[in-house]
C-alpha cells in the first residue's frame, strides 16, 4: 500500500514571500502603465531614438558606405549614432551586406547578447533579399530569417544619405512606439 | 617590347632536357605565358627544379578546373619568379591531371609554402586530396557544410 | 621556430599544450566581430604575452563568387567580381576585362587606356585611406579615423563626376571604358590632387612622425624578404620588405608605359615600413593623375566587343591597391566562362598572417595584422 504523505503544514514564509511576490507583480505593471503615458514615455523615447549606439558589424561591402558615414562629410553622430565597438553596450545593429550562413549564426548569437531594447537596420539589398548573390550557395537570402528587422535600406551600397533616412525613420518609429514594447 | 618568345622556349627545351618522360605537354599562350602539363608522379621533382635551377620563387596561385566531359580534375601551379628582375612578368602555369573519380595529388606545400592555403581551397570546392598537405581541412565553407563540393560541374544548387 | 607549429584546434577555448618553458598555453579566439575590419576569425595560441601560433579562420563572407560568374553572362558579372574590394573596385574590374579582351583579341583604344589608369589611380588613393582610417579605428586613433575619410570624399567627388557613381562604378567593359571625360574634370583633378599631397605632409607630421605611431610599429610584425617571396605575397606587404616587384613596371599594362612613376620600397619589412610604402604611393597616385589629365589624347573611348568569350586561356592580372588580383580564365565558346580563377591580393596576403603575427604581443596584434592590409571580404570573395 503506498505511504499517504503527512499533510503539509502551513509554511508562513512561502506564503508571505507568495503573496509579496504577487503585490511586487501589480505594483510593477502599475509602474509600466504610469511610465508608458504622456510625458514620461516621451523623454525615455527621447533618450533613446537621440543615443542609438551601433555595434560595429562590418559585414561585407557595404561596411564601406557604413564607415564613409560615419565620417568627416556625413557625419551620423549628429544624429547621435556613434560605433563604439563592444556589443554590450549597443541598442542598434546595422546588418550591412551579405551575410554568409558562416555569420548568420554569429550575428544571431551577437542579437541575443545586446541588451533591450534593441534595434535592427538591413543595410543593402543583399541584407534584405539576397541582393546580387542571391543564387549563391553559402548566403542566407536575408536578415530577417534570423532576426526581426526594423528598418529596410536598399542600394547596392546605398548612399550615406539613404543611411542618414533610415536611421531619422528608426528614431521616428521609436518616438511612436511604446516604452516596454520590447519587454 | 618584344613578341618574341625565346625565353619560353628557352625554358621548355630545359625542362625536356631535366625530364625527358615527366613533361607530357607544353604550350607557349603568347609571349610570358607558359604551360607545361607533367605527369602526377615527377611533379615535385619538376617544382624543385623550377625553384632551385631556374628561379622560379614565386607561387602566384593553383586553380583546380574541373574537366568533366573529360573525366579528370586539371591543378594548375601560376608560379613566376621575382628574384630575377628581367623574368618577373612570365608566368609558368605548371599542370597536371588527376582522374575525376580517385583525386589524389602530392601536396607541393614543401616547395612553395604560400600554396598551402590554395590547396586547401581545392580541397574544400573539389574534394582533391593533397598528400601531405598540413592542414587539409575547410578553409571558407561553412563549419558544418554537409554537401557536396561546390565548385564541381555536376552540382547546381536550387536558386530560391 | 625549430618545428613547424602544430596545427591549432578550431573549438577549444582552453588549452592543454605545454610549451618549451613548461608553462600552459591559452587559445584564444579573436573574432569574427572586429571593430572595423570585417569578419575574420584569429584562433591565436599565447604563451603569457607572446603569440605562439596562429590560426586564420576566414571564410565569413565567402559568397561563392566563381560559382557565380559560370552562371552569368560575362558582362553581368561584372558588378559581381567588383564586389569583394568594393573600395578597390576598378582594379579588379581591370583584371576581368583585360583576361576577357586577351581571349578575345580586342584591342582598346589609347584614350580608353588612359581612362582605365585614372580611375584606377583615384581607386588606389581611396582603398589606401580607407585602409588608413580602419587602421585609426585599430589603433584607437580617432583623427587618423577622421580625416583620411574626409580627403577620401575628394576623390569620390571626382569619380562620381566621371562614373555617376561612389564606389561601385561598373566604369570598364571589354573594349574601353563606358563614360568620356566631363567637361571640367581636368582643373578640378589637378586642383584635388594638389591639395591632398599638402594634406599628406600634414599625416606625415601628426601621425607618422609621432612617437604614438612609430614605437607601436618600428619592429613589429617583421616579414623578411626571402619568406615574403616565398609565401606568395604581393603589393604593400612585398614591398615594404625590400622587394621592388610591381606589376605597373614589371609587366606594363593599360597608359603605365608612357607615364613617369616610381615603385615605393622600404628594406625593414615591418609594420612601419608598410604604412610607409602605402603613403608613398598615394603621393606617387597624385602625380600619375595629374599627368594623365594633361597627356590624354584625343579619339574614341571604346571598341565594340562581342558578349561572347571564344575558347581560349588567359592568366590576366593587374596591379591593385592590395596587391595582384588575376584571373585565369578558360572559354568555350558561349557568353559564359568555363572556369574563373579569382586570386585577390588580400587571399595572396593571407598566407603572411602567421608569419608577421608570430613572436610579437598580444597587444601589438592590431598593428601588425592590418599592416598587410588584409580586407577579409577580399580574400574571401
Amino acid at each position: 500500500m503506498p505511504a499517504q504523505r503527512p499533510a503539509q503544514e502551513e509554511d508562513p514564509v512561502a506564503t508571505l514571500a507568495e503573496g509579496l511576490s504577487i503585490w511586487v507583480g501589480k505594483l510593477s505593471d502599475l509602474v509600466k502603465k504610469v511610465v508608458d503615458t504622456g510625458p514620461i514615455r516621451n523623454v525615455i523615447n527621447w533618450a533613446r531614438m537621440y543615443s542609438l549606439w551601433p555595434v560595429n558589424i562590418t559585414t561585407a561591402c557595404c561596411s564601406a558606405e557604413f564607415g564613409a558615414a560615419s565620417g568627416a562629410r556625413h557625419d551620423l553622430e549628429r544624429f547621435g549614432v556613434l560605433p563604439i565597438g563592444s556589443l554590450r553596450q549597443s541598442d542598434l545593429i546595422v546588418i550591412e551586406g551579405t551575410i554568409t550562413k558562416k555569420m548568420a549564426k554569429r550575428l544571431r548569437m551577437i542579437y541575443d547578447q545586446m541588451a533591450l531594447p534593441r534595434y535592427v537596420i538591413a543595410m543593402g539589398d543583399c541584407a534584405m533579399s539576397g541582393g546580387l548573390f542571391h543564387d549563391s550557395y553559402s548566403i542566407v537570402n536575408g536578415a530577417h530569417e534570423f532576426v526581426p528587422v526594423d528598418v529596410y535600406v536598399p542600394g547596392c551600397p546605398p548612399r550615406p544619405e539613404a543611411l542618414e533616412q533610415a536611421i531619422i525613420m528608426l528614431q521616428e518609429k521609436i518616438r511612436r512606439s511604446k516604452v516596454y514594447e520590447q519587454g | 617590347m618584344s613578341l618574341s618568345h625565346e625565353r619560353e622556349d628557352d625554358i621548355i627545351r630545359k625542362l625536356k632536357e631535366n625530364f625527358p618522360s615527366g613533361i607530357k605537354e607544353t604550350n607557349v599562350i603568347r609571349r610570358a605565358r607558359l604551360e607545361v602539363t607533367v605527369a602526377s608522379e615527377k611533379i615535385k621533382d619538376v617544382a624543385i627544379f623550377l625553384r632551385d635551377k631556374l628561379g622560379f620563387d614565386h607561387p602566384n596561385g593553383v586553380s583546380a578546373v574541373d574537366y568533366n566531359r573529360e573525366n579528370r580534375f586539371e591543378i594548375v601551379y601560376h608560379i613566376s619568379s621575382i628574384g630575377i628582375k628581367e623574368m618577373r612578368d612570365l608566368v609558368l602555369d605548371l599542370k597536371e591531371s588527376v582522374p575525376r573519380n580517385a583525386p589524389k595529388v602530392g601536396s607541393l606545400v614543401s616547395v612553395w609554402s604560400g600554396v598551402e592555403n590554395y590547396e586547401r581551397e581545392s580541397f574544400e570546392m573539389f574534394g582533391i586530396t593533397f598528400d601531405g598537405h598540413p592542414r587539409l581541412e575547410k578553409l571558407f565553407l561553412t563549419d558544418n557544410w554537409d554537401g557536396p563540393p561546390p565548385l564541381r560541374k555536376d552540382i547546381r544548387f536550387p536558386t530560391d | 621556430m625549430s618545428a613547424p607549429p602544430k596545427p591549432v584546434p578550431l573549438t577549444t577555448v582552453e588549452s592543454t599544450e605545454t610549451s618549451d618553458s613548461g608553462a600552459q598555453t591559452l587559445t584564444l579566439s579573436v573574432g569574427p566581430q572586429h571593430s572595423g575590419s570585417g569578419h575574420m576569425r584569429l584562433i591565436v595560441e599565447v604563451d603569457g604575452d607572446i603569440i605562439v601560433n596562429v590560426a586564420p579562420d576566414p571564410g565569413y563572407v565567402h559568397r561563392g563568387i566563381e560559382k557565380i560568374i559560370e552562371l552569368r553572362n560575362i558582362i553581368k558579372s561584372i558588378p559581381v567580381i567588383e564586389r569583394p574590394s568594393i573600395i578597390d573596385a576598378s582594379n579588379l574590374n581591370h583584371a576581368w576585362v583585360r583576361s576577357i579582351e586577351e581571349i578575345q583579341g580586342v584591342e582598346v583604344p589609347r584614350r580608353g587606356q588612359y581612362l582605365r589608369t585614372l580611375l584606377n589611380e583615384m581607386n588606389r588613393i581611396m582603398s589606401h585611406l580607407y585602409w588608413l582610417s580602419i587602421y585609426g579605428v585599430f589603433l584607437g586613433h580617432t583623427t587618423m579615423f577622421m580625416w583620411p575619410l574626409g580627403d577620401r570624399e575628394l576623390f569620390i567627388d571626382l569619380a562620381e563626376k566621371l562614373t555617376g557613381a561612389r564606389i561601385t562604378y561598373s566604369y570598364l567593359v571589354p573594349g574601353g571604358v563606358r563614360r568620356d571625360l566631363p567637361p571640367g574634370f581636368a582643373e578640378e583633378a589637378v586642383k584635388r590632387t594638389e591639395y591632398f599631397e599638402k594634406r599628406l605632409k600634414e599625416y606625415d607630421r601628426i601621425f607618422f612622425n609621432n612617437p604614438l605611431f612609430t614605437s607601436r610599429a618600428k619592429g613589429i610584425g617583421v616579414l623578411s624578404k626571402e619568406k615574403a617571396i616565398d609565401l606568395g605575397c604581393t603589393g604593400p606587404t612585398l614591398r615594404g620588405s625590400g622587394v621592388d616587384a610591381d606589376l605597373r613596371k614589371d609587366e606594363p599594362y593599360a597608359a603605365y608605359p608612357e607615364l613617369d612613376f616610381e615603385v615605393s620600397t622600404r628594406p625593414d619589412g615591418d609594420s612601419f615600413s608598410r604604412a610607409m610604402v602605402h603613403m608613398d604611393e598615394m603621393r606617387e597616385s597624385c602625380k600619375i593623375i595629374r599627368q594623365i589629365v594633361k597627356k590624354i589624347p584625343a579619339g574614341p573611348i571604346r571598341r565594340k566587343a562581342p558578349i561572347v568569350l571564344p575558347r581560349g586561356v588567359a592568366y590576366g592580372r593587374v596591379e591593385s591597391a592590395r596587391g595582384e588580383c588575376s584571373f585565369y580564365l578558360i572559354g568555350e565558346g558561349g557568353d559564359k566562362p568555363y572556369r574563373a580563377r579569382y586570386i585577390t591580393g588580400s587571399y595572396r596576403n593571407m598566407a603572411a598572417i602567421p608569419a608577421v603575427l608570430l613572436g610579437n604581443r598580444l597587444a601589438d596584434m592590431p598593428t601588425a595584422w592590418w599592416s598587410i592590409d588584409y580586407w577579409p571580404v577580399e580574400a574571401d570573395r
